[in-house]
């Protein structure tokens, strides 16, 4: 038995899974679901009554999903998932990447800052929207990479941070 | 086997192309695929037998340039070209270069897509071939009297539209003779901008018809046959995206006399190959002449299904110069047919278009389930092309059974990455008046505008779906670098994860 929490519609939701065999049992809230694995990413589990499978693939911290239909974003919790941009790796908070290909609209701090974490450091625009990239750790500015106006694509860190020890 | 063509190139992309592609392997004849810099590692490209690069991903700058596709036609030894659908299929000028060449155009002659091209020539010819057509101009005119006088013989509602095109461009509803010179410059000055032809007739505006063609096929010995209708009142934006098999509309008496009609306008336009005769239907049962489709249509799988034909094969059978075969002779009508078209737009947000990478990929299968795709996991879906990814086709012997094998269709079809118009669809395959036969082309306006889904009833089990597939990461990790390794996610996914992260932090 294992506990876990998802993000749904901007809620935080809380499930209980158990195994039994082949079958998965999963808890949320009142309601309880039995689901078998098909393989290549789909599940079947009984909905009102009738069989349904679903299809769920989880990329970039999302779980999408497609249940009779209708197309599903179920989030994880965990803290990478939101700091990191196609840049997300593990161990690398000193980096600040773009979390789409895009242009930089405005830089907040200059090497010598000392930044907290979730502190809004770059602002990208891709796709007419401005998305504001935070810090993921605290920290001092060690180089910023870019300046306001160029392309960055989400492989090159903006900024870096030296971490304290 | 008769000798048909050495080698055929497909002058198109996607799901058409594969189509085509397949007709031909069937038949034996090797296929040659082109495509641009944003197909370069398409289905299409690797269905053929051979590919060629024609340039960069603009339609003008590959797709749509004649001197290109005859080059490459050239180059590979090509002895004919099937346009599919869109780009050049409806293009006389390229039907002519093809004649220059010798490459044999899978279609009709230059001089009947040019006819059928224009609306008001193709309204005075079938007019007097004996077909009725919608009530107003049978010619041009300049000045507004001539207009004034059209208006008030026809009746109002009127319709103001361009003779040089279609897809709604050009096109204004007049409800009363105030608003008449208004709606002229402006269908005027749109036409010019769309079509360079600033041309504009008028006709009576039928309210609420049904829309139903008939499929034509015509070989150059002079037989004309028609392969029954198809009814495509499921319309958004003026195009179709549910068309089906028969008609509820029509008896059988109707059936054979719109039939007549649509091989009389075929014959008056000395059409050859396959076709499609359009109609409006109104709602006391009259039909009128709309227009010739000079192509292959993209719902030509409905009648496939019902006629037990293949309509691509037998237009490389007309083109190659042999008569229609006898079996075409005494065709019947089998079962009932629905297409749906899946559209890379999001069906829960007004249809906006949806781009991303597939990252899931899975098609339903079954006895009368056929599905014409242009898709496979890992394709990226861009804003280059026309948003149409597959057309999914069932059969089954009544039309209650054939509602109920599209929904389940839908339902195991997972396209997963893009948003889809699945559950639309599901919704319409549902409706009241959908079920019992009532589909007019303002169906979708009176029937789900006010549609909405509520998300937060599917709370618990996608949150619990996310639970099962969290203890599998193996297969999903597995399936997304297969899908997508080194590409950038969609940045609808990362516009969205940066909201709710940074709400969830503070």
């Amino acid at each position: 038995m294992s506990s876990c929490e998802f993000l749904f519609n901007g809620d935080v939701v809380a499930s209980v899974l158990e195994k039994d065999g082949e079958n998965l049992k999963v808890k949320v809230g009142e309601k309880e679901f039995e689901f078998r694995s098909l393989g290549n990413d789909l599940f079947s589990t009984t909905l009102n009554g009738t069989r349904t499978d679903v299809a769920v693939v989880k990329h970039k911290g999302v779980y999408y999903i497609d249940i009779d239909s209708v197309l599903l974003e179920v989030w994880e919790t965990s803290e990478d998932t939101f700091a990191g941009g196609a840049g997300d790796l593990v161990g690398e908070k000193d980096k600040v990447f773009a979390p789409m290909p895009g242009k930089i609209v405005k830089i907040m701090v200059k090497v010598g800052d000392e930044v907290d974490e979730k502190q809004p450091l770059v602002i990208v625009e891709a796709m007419k929207m401005e998305n504001q990239v935070n810090s993921r750790a605290r920290g001092r500015v060690k180089a910023v990479n870019f300046a306001p106006g160029d392309q960055v694509d989400t492989e090159s860190p903006i900024i870096e941070l030296e971490l304290p020890e | 086997m008769d000798k048909l063509f050495n080698k055929i190139l497909v002058a198109n992309r996607s799901e058409i192309a594969i189509r085509v592609m397949n007709a031909c392997r069937t038949l034996g004849i090797p296929s040659v695929a082109v495509y641009s810099d944003a197909d370069k590692n398409s289905k299409h490209r690797l269905f053929a037998d051979e590919a060629v690069h024609i340039g960069p991903s603009p339609p003008r700058e590959s797709y749509l340039d004649i001197e290109k596709i005859i080059n490459a036609a050239k180059q590979t030894g090509c002895d004919a070209i099937h346009p599919g659908y869109g780009f050049l299929a409806e293009n006389p000028a390229f039907a002519e270069r093809c004649r220059e060449e010798k490459i044999t155009f899978i279609g009709p002659s230059p001089e009947a897509i040019r006819l059928l091209g224009n609306k008001i020539e193709s309204r005075i010819k079938m007019a007097e071939a004996g077909v009725s057509i919608i009530p107003g101009m049978k010619s041009t005119a300049t000045d507004m009297a001539t207009f004034e006088k059209a208006a008030e013989e026809a009746g109002y509602p009127v319709l103001i539209k361009a003779a040089g095109g279609g897809g709604g461009k050009g096109m204004r509803v007049v409800e009363r003779s105030s608003d008449l010179q208004s709606a002229i410059e402006a269908a005027r000055r749109e036409a010019k901008g769309a079509f360079d032809d600033d041309t504009v007739y008028l006709e009576k505006f039928i309210v609420n018809p049904r829309h139903i063609e008939f499929q034509v096929l015509a070989d150059h010995h002079g037989n004309t046959i028609h392969l029954f209708e198809r009814e495509c009142s499921i319309q958004r934006r003026h195009q179709k995206i549910i068309e089906e098999t028969p008609s509820a509309a029509l008896n059988d008496e109707l059936r054979n006399r719109m039939g007549k009609d649509a091989v009389k306008v075929a014959k008056a336009a000395h059409y050859t190959n396959a076709g499609t005769v359009e109609f409006l239907f109104d709602e006391s049962g009259h039909y009128y002449f709309l227009e010739v489709n000079t192509r292959l249509q993209v719902e030509h799988p409905v009648t496939e299904m019902v006629t037990g034909t293949d309509l691509v094969v037998e237009q490389i059978h007309i083109a190659a110069g042999f008569p229609l075969s006898d079996q075409l002779a005494n065709l019947t009508q089998r079962g009932h047919a629905i297409e749906c078209r899946i559209y890379a737009e999001d069906g829960e947000n007004n249809f906006f278009p949806s781009t991303g990478s597939i990252i899931h990929y899975s098609e339903p299968a079954g006895p009368g389930i056929r599905v014409d795709s242009g898709m496979q996991a890992g394709m990226e879906i861009t804003i280059d092309y026309d948003p149409i990814m597959a057309k999914l086709v069932v059969h089954a012997p009544t039309r209650k059974l054939a509602i109920a094998k599209m929904i389940h269709a839908l339902n195991e079809y997972k396209i997963l990455g893009v948003k889809t118009s699945k559950k639309f669809m599901i919704d319409v395959m549902r409706h009241p008046d959908f079920v019992a036969g009532k589909t007019f082309t303002n169906f979708i306006e009176k029937n789900m505008s006010d549609r909405q889904l509520d998300m937060d009833t599917y709370k618990e089990i996608a949150v619990a779906v996310a639970t099962v597939a969290s203890t599998a990461p193996a297969a999903s990790q597995k399936s997304t670098e297969r899908g997508i390794k080194g590409a950038p996610p969609p940045p609808w996914e990362m516009i969205g994860s940066w909201q709710i992260g940074d709400s969830i932090h503070e």
